[in-house]
């Protein structure tokens, strides 16, 4: 496998101090490789949402180290970092976070904006991935008068817009129901699979997290059990077997 | 993100609520409407003022006075005064010190001064029209202010002939068909002879002829407004006024006008041997420099008012930014998020904070200007209330002005608009995207 996109080497996250003081990350150490899928799955305040925050470099850790394709972040300038998201990373949220006064494509390009490119390259590269999505006819609509699974297209076809090599997804389809779930879940992983791009998703639905090729198992801060390779529909495992973890990382290693 | 987006992201972030921003504005436009008239109204008293002194010519006269009548010179105090029967009698009917005619001697004696002209008030009682008709003559321009009017025909009256001019405003007493001065040409009155009509010291009437060389306007200072003599007429209707009593009175003058060879050079020495002597020196510039003190001090009082008004609406932006800041936490998240510095979101928050300054200094800069030049026009026009006061500019627009009171007003905004910047700029990302 190729080298490592992301690398965290005892991540620890710890909210307040005194009485109020919560370990909610204790001491992680994992890799995410380039072009993989990878699930974080666990019971709501396991501590999933602050993994990603660090992995996606939204938030700093109270101890450890991410590195982002082999060099460390914690040492660089908080501009630097906020290019490095810029440029390399994609979001999409559970709630969207859509402009509601904006057009389609205004929203769609708000991280090449950001990214100082000019407005005609960035409509043009907007039209691109939302002709990709299929939404192309809404460029010119406004946010709000979309159902929830155009919206949620119009957030990956933002995540999309400045090529990342990584999008992190926080409960990409919490919001949605099955079908359209199923319908997101196809986009990401074709994305997934004919571009290459690394996919970190945060997720309660089983199904997908069945499909990403490793999920990570979280609780109370710790990841206990991680699962490898695609789970179709229907043959659900969820037990954890540290042998097949051993194994997978010797395989890694050589 | 590029300077232009985020002059074009603020400028649409602005006009999103449109009635906010609007009553933000109001403030700000109040502000820079009253510097603008301000600035607008001084930099138009102060051009006429100019204008006055450049009129003058040379400017080669210095006006002279007892240093007491201009609240200088010995201590006199609030008791009772030394008799000295020398200066008693000199004193004006105002009380006012008086130079004499040995005054006028020593002023004559100075370096530099080529000839002096006391400065005294005659009060004819009427005006004949060549036509026979009389008309009440209660007041006559000094001479010696002669090179400050402003003529719309003929030149000024000749120092040693009997010429007088008119006001352009007595045309109509030469022309019996005409009852509008300004209907009556300028030009055809020079060369009429008028007679003027005067009473000695026991009310005996006694005429002199005058022959019209010139016709005046009215301008800013008061010269132009009534008849004006030359000196030897004016000085022959003084013979007069003053003739009738067998006794032989000492003159005094409360002004004596004198000519200067090279103001450069001798204006100095000139006031200080004045001084000297107990006597103050004034040049036209000098006069006019009070008036300018004047406005100047009244322009200052509005700019005062006027930038209160821009701090007071200073406190409007910080309110207005801080609760949209508050609004858009989330907008600023995701902007976070999706890569944007704090820099930049300081920039953002700053350059709406411009955009309103910038709309408001807008709308009052221009409101003022568009007021003052239409007052402007309306006050000091012809038909205007101030229409024949000549050469009177109530306002003028001054680019160098208008470029700092914007440059002020944007200032003054963006200084505004730091805090709720820096609160914008500080906003933490997962906290803005929270949900649960
Ligand atoms: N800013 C914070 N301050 C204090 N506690 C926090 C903060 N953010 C998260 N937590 C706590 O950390 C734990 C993990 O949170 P989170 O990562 O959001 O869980 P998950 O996404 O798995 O539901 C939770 O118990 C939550 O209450
Ligand atoms: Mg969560």
């Amino acid at each position: 496998m190729s080298t490592p996109v992301l690398e965290t080497e005892n991540l620890v996250k710890v909210y307040g101090r005194g009485a109020a003081r919560f370990d909610a990350l204790k001491g992680l150490t994992f890799e995410i490789h380039d072009g993989e899928s990878v699930a974080i799955v666990g019971k709501s305040g396991s501590g999933k949402s602050t993994l990603m925050h660090l992995l996606a470099l939204l938030d700093e850790p109270t101890a450890g180290v991410v590195a982002l394709e082999g060099r460390p972040v914690s040492q660089l300038d908080p501009k630097k970092v906020s290019r490095l998201r810029n440029e390399t990373f994609g979001f999409v949220f559970q709630q969207f976070f859509l402009n509601a006064n904006q057009s389609v494509l205004d929203n769609v390009t708000l991280p090449l904006k950001i990214g100082g490119w000019g407005r005609s390259q960035r409509n043009e590269r907007g039209m691109e991935v939302l002709e990709q999505l299929e939404i192309a006819d809404k460029a010119k609509n406004r946010a709000t008068d979309l159902s929830g699974g155009q919206k949620q297209r119009v957030c990956i076809a933002r995540a999309l817009v400045n090529r990342p090599s990584v999008i992190f997804a926080d409960e990409p389809t919490g919001n949605l129901d099955t079908a359209t779930s199923e319908v997101v879940e196809d986009i990401l992983f074709g994305l997934h699979r004919d571009q290459g791009i690394t996919l970190v998703v945060v997720t309660h639905d089983e199904d997908l997290a069945g499909r990403c090729e490793r999920r990570l198992h979280m609780q109370d801060g710790l990841i206990v059990a991680e699962e490898h390779g695609v789970i179709t529909p229907g043959q659900l495992d969820t037990t954890f077997d540290p042998a097949q973890l051993g194994l997978e990382d010797e395989e890694d290693r050589a | 993100m590029r300077a232009l987006d985020v002059t074009r992201t603020a400028l649409g972030n602005t006009m999103r609520s449109k009635l906010r921003t609007f009553l933000t504005v109001i403030a700000i436009v109040i502000g820079a409407f009253t510097l603008a008239v301000t600035t607008g109204l001084a930099a138009g008293v102060n051009q006429t003022i100019e204008d006055m002194v450049d009129g003058y010519g040379d400017q080669d006269q210095i006006y002279v006075m007892q240093a007491s009548a201009m609240g200088q010179g010995e201590d006199t105090g609030p008791g009772p005064q030394e008799y000295d029967p020398d200066t008693a009698g000199q004193q004006s009917e105002f009380g006012q010190a008086m130079l004499t005619e040995e005054d006028i001697e020593t002023i004559e004696g100075i370096d530099g001064i080529t000839n002096v002209d006391p400065i005294f008030f005659v009060s004819p009682d009427y005006l004949e029209a060549p036509d026979g008709g009389q008309y009440l003559l209660s007041e006559l321009g000094l001479p010696a202010d002669a090179s400050g009017m402003e003529l719309v025909a003929g030149e000024t009256p000749a120092r040693d002939s009997m010429e007088i001019t008119v006001p352009e405003t007595w045309l109509a007493i030469f022309d019996d068909a005409d009852d509008d001065y300004e209907d009556v040409d300028p030009e055809s009155v020079l060369g009429e002879t008028v007679e003027l009509g005067i009473s000695d010291m026991v009310r005996e009437s006694h005429t002199v002829e005058a022959e019209v060389v010139g016709v005046s306007v009215q301008n800013l200072a008061g010269i132009g407004g009534s008849p004006m003599p030359s000196h030897a007429l004016n000085d022959e209707l003084y013979e007069i006024q003053s003739s009738g009593l067998d006794v032989e009175q000492d003159d005094a003058f409360v002004q004596a006008a004198a000519d200067v060879e090279d103001m450069e050079a001798f204006e100095d020495s000139i006031k200080e041997a004045l001084q000297e002597e107990g006597l103050v020196g004034l040049t036209v510039e000098d006069f006019m420099g009070i008036i300018q003190t004047v406005i100047d001090a009244i322009a200052w009082v509005l700019y005062g008012f006027a930038v209160i008004a821009l701090i007071a609406a200073s406190f409007g932006i910080v309110n207005t930014l801080l609760m949209s800041v508050q609004e858009r936490t989330r907008e600023i998240g995701l902007m976070k998020a999706l890569g944007m510095s704090g820099g930049r979101i300081f920039g953002l928050f700053s350059m709406e904070a411009v955009m309103i300054g910038l709309l408001g200094s807008l709308i009052g800069v221009g409101g003022g200007v568009l007021t003052g030049v239409v007052a402007n026009a309306l006050l000091t026009g012809s038909g205007g209330p101030l229409g024949d006061v000549g050469g009177l500019i109530l306002y003028a627009v001054s680019p160098v002005a208008i470029l700092s009171i914007t440059g002020l007003v944007v200032g003054i905004a963006f200084l505004a608009g730091t805090l709720p910047a820096a609160r914008a700029a500080k906003k933490d990302p997962i906290e803005a995207l929270r949900y649960e």
